[in-house]
């Protein structure tokens, strides 16, 4: 193993190439995250074209910068304007942009910079630690647990992704539909092709994505005349010397809340579909309710700082857990990866880091190494941003537009790729409009030839379909799907109504009946936990009911 | 742009795609193999999305009755709103049009042109812009993908023949 590591080690860290394009991805992850309108995730598609006449190594390690760089960028525009440039960013404004404009922009910036980097040590150490042992358990899987983990994987995208549970849930069984079109992968047979041969081999999963992504969003941005025409910012915001030492010195004197916001991040980076656009306002909050001193949040404080962007890197640890142990995607970035993956003839699955450990290694050192990437980079990154920033939009997406027809005709050199990213993009940028969640389609798309798969595997196996529900996991699965689905109802519910209270308590009952079966000594003692912890809310809920 | 009336449109829109894909699927071959056969899952999916969209129907018109009729009258589709996006589709359908006679290199130059002229303005100085912009940046990306990266982008007729 140690063998293995080494050679993972040397292809990254030793190879002068890869590493000047993790540097190069780094930066263009800083600078995608710091511009407002742009996104982690089209960072990383964008980046993507690029990638194919790289080694799969090279190609992983280039987008594991722009994945790190993307979620530390954001801060920047957040501070210096009070904008943020990422959805993950939102919460580092509320004290990063009034500790800027008490006079202390150094520090704010380097409490941001230092707090992601520790954040992102954390969650890399738990990534390294805990992805293989994941991945010893996805080995339990059959296809019946692996169909049933898609559908939970699904429906927690559906009701973490919008107001509207009935919308996203359209959006992902489009996004299925879509993966259903051309010859399927069991029997080779053609579906929905209408005699062309082009929509015969099915789409492609890149063109789908940067139409559905990138070319709706850039459609959005133009969209306001008089918007599109203006720089991007308006702030006179300058270059800024960052206070390192001051910086570190804080944020490890706060090492209670660096650590309970990067264990957030991670918690929040496993669950498919929760992103860091949720992480750092949960690391926020709870630094808040944990903090002595309530009223300075808002008003600068450091702990304010810390929280967010800690999550906020954290949760890309998390989320490539899930990805590299069990092949499902932890966020739409990730969903990108696999796709980029499977580009370079790569399955992520349980079965990934013992079939590809140089590959699958060089991914985590990859990710430690792009954490000192972003450190060092961020001062030139700052200043690059402040150049980009005065550019109006029109050009930017005018120019992004013909780079993605060049991009995604550069992956199977085929003009019927670029129209199929226009036709997404046109689907991408009406679903927008109408309010329909993006990320359950995109999660469809990705997942939709696997839950096939699986399923079809299950049936070829038993045609006994109470399979589904006897089996632990894959009951397990289930029961959090129906739990994530009707957690959006639970969030909207009125606080006194029985099923807000009982919701949490049988949902804890419930998911300790497949733990039990499981059989194994530690799980049933998780299951006890549960369903004791159940039956006590239960009763204790229930008798306040009574009295009221 | 969303609204009960819109909402209805779009369900019934959702459902009619539904229903000539569910009748589409009846078109799969079956190759008599055991197991799941290959209309199987789409049919799945597809039903699921009538349900869906069906709910979505009677969510929304439900809701549409219960708005007074003045809020359902003042949704209206304010074209102007999507002049940049359909001035985008527009221009983007005539570069994919054109790929096979211009080529990536002079059609990626005139998209660019055409779709910064049109968004960004006419005068004299802000068409140098574009054009520089333009020739820059599609000049670039063509250097980097086919000298870089050894991509053959579509060359087109008038480089061809030139």
């Amino acid at each position: 193993m140690f063998d293995v590591i080494l050679q993972a080690g040397a292809s990254v860290l030793l190879d002068p190439v890869t590493l000047g394009l993790m540097g190069i991805g780094t930066l263009a992850g800083l600078l995608a995250g710091a511009i407002p309108g742009f996104t982690i995730a089209m960072g990383v598609i964008l980046t993507l074209p690029f990638t194919f006449g790289m080694s799969p190594i090279q190609g992983l390690a280039t987008m594991m910068g722009v994945f790190v760089g993307g979620f530390s960028g954001g801060l920047m525009s957040c501070m210096l304007t009070g904008i943020p440039g990422t959805p993950s960013s939102v919460a580092t404004t509320f004290d990063g942009f009034p500790m800027v404009r008490s006079g202390k922009p150094g520090l704010a910036l380097g409490l941001g910079l230092w707090s992601s980097f520790f954040g992102g040590m954390i969650s890399a150490v738990i990534l390294v630690a805990l992805a293989p042992q994941l991945a010893f358990l996805g080995l339990e899987f059959g296809p019946w647990d692996y169909f049933s983990l898609i559908v939970f994987a699904l429906t927690i995208t559906v009701s973490l992704s919008g107001d509207n549970i009935i919308k996203g849930l359209i959006a992902g069984l489009l996004g299925l539909f879509a993966a259903c079109v051309g010859e399927d992968e069991i029997n080779g047979v053609a579906r929905f092709a209408f005699g062309s041969d082009h929509i015969r081999q099915g789409f492609a999963f890149l063109p789908v994505l940067i139409g559905l992504f990138a070319f709706s969003q850039l459609l959005s941005d133009v969209e306001d005349s008089a918007k599109a025409k203006a720089p991007l910012m308006k702030s006179s915001a300058e270059a800024i010397r960052v206070e390192h030492r001051k910086a570190i010195a804080t944020v490890l004197m706060n090492w209670i809340n660096l650590i309970r916001s990067s264990f957030i991040g991670i918690f929040t980076g496993i669950l498919p579909a929760a992103g860091g656009s949720i992480s750092n306002i949960l690391a926020y909050d709870q630094a808040k309710k944990a903090s002595n001193n309530r009223n300075e949040f808002g008003k600068g404080a450091v702990n304010g700082i810390i929280a967010p962007e800690a999550a906020n890197n954290a949760t890309a640890g998390g989320a490539l857990i899930m990805m590299m142990a069990l092949g499902i995607p932890g966020d739409i970035v990730t969903a990108i990866m696999i796709g980029a993956l499977m580009i370079h003839n790569i399955i992520p699955g349980p079965s990934f880091i013992q079939d590809e450990p140089l590959l699958a290694y060089g991914v985590f050192i990859a990710f430690f190494a792009a954490h000192f990437f972003m450190v060092g980079l961020q001062a030139f990154a700052l200043r690059l941003f402040l150049l980009v920033t005065r550019i109006p939009m029109y050009i930017l997406a005018s120019v992004i537009l013909a780079y993605c027809a060049i991009g995604v005709f550069a992956l199977h050199n085929i003009t019927f790729d670029i129209w199929v990213m226009f036709g997404f993009g046109v689907i991408g940028y009406f679903m927008r409009k109408l309010g329909f969640p993006l990320a359950p389609m995109i999660l469809g798309v990705v997942l939709g030839k696997l839950a096939e798969l699986n399923i079809a595997r299950a049936i070829g196996i038993s045609d006994d379909y109470s399979l589904f529900i006897t089996r632990p996991w894959s009951l397990f699965f289930l029961i959090m799907a129906i739990v994530s689905v009707l957690f959006p109802f639970y969030q909207n519910a009125k606080k006194d109504t029985s099923f807000t209270k009982m919701y949490v308590p049988i949902s804890m009952i419930l998911l300790a009946i497949p733990l039990f079966l499981m059989g194994s000594p530690v799980r049933m003692v998780v299951g006890g936990i549960l369903l004791s912890a159940g039956c006590y809310f239960i009763y204790k809920r229930s008798s306040i009911l009574k009295t009221i | 742009m969303t609204n009960n009336k819109s909402d209805i449109i779009i369900a019934i829109f959702l459902l009619c795609f539904s229903g000539v894909m569910i009748n589409d699927a009846s078109n799969i071959r079956d190759l008599g193999f055991e197991g799941m056969k290959a209309d199987a899952w789409p049919r799945v999916v597809l039903w699921l999305l009538v349900v869906m969209s069906s709910v979505m129907l009677g969510k929304s018109y439900l809701k549409f009755k219960i708005v007074s009729d003045k809020d359902n009258e003042n949704f209206s589709i304010n074209l102007a709103k999507f002049k940049n996006a359909l001035i985008c589709f527009g221009m983007f359908m005539l570069f994919l049009s054109t790929l096979d006679y211009l080529g990536m290199l002079i059609g990626g130059i005139l998209f660019v042109f055409g779709l910064l002229t049109l968004l960004g303005g006419f005068s004299h100085k802000l068409i140098v812009k574009h054009l520089l912009v333009s020739i820059l940046s599609i000049g670039f990306m063509w250097m980097v993908f086919t000298f870089g990266l050894r991509v053959i982008l579509p060359e087109g007729e008038i480089l061809r023949v030139w």
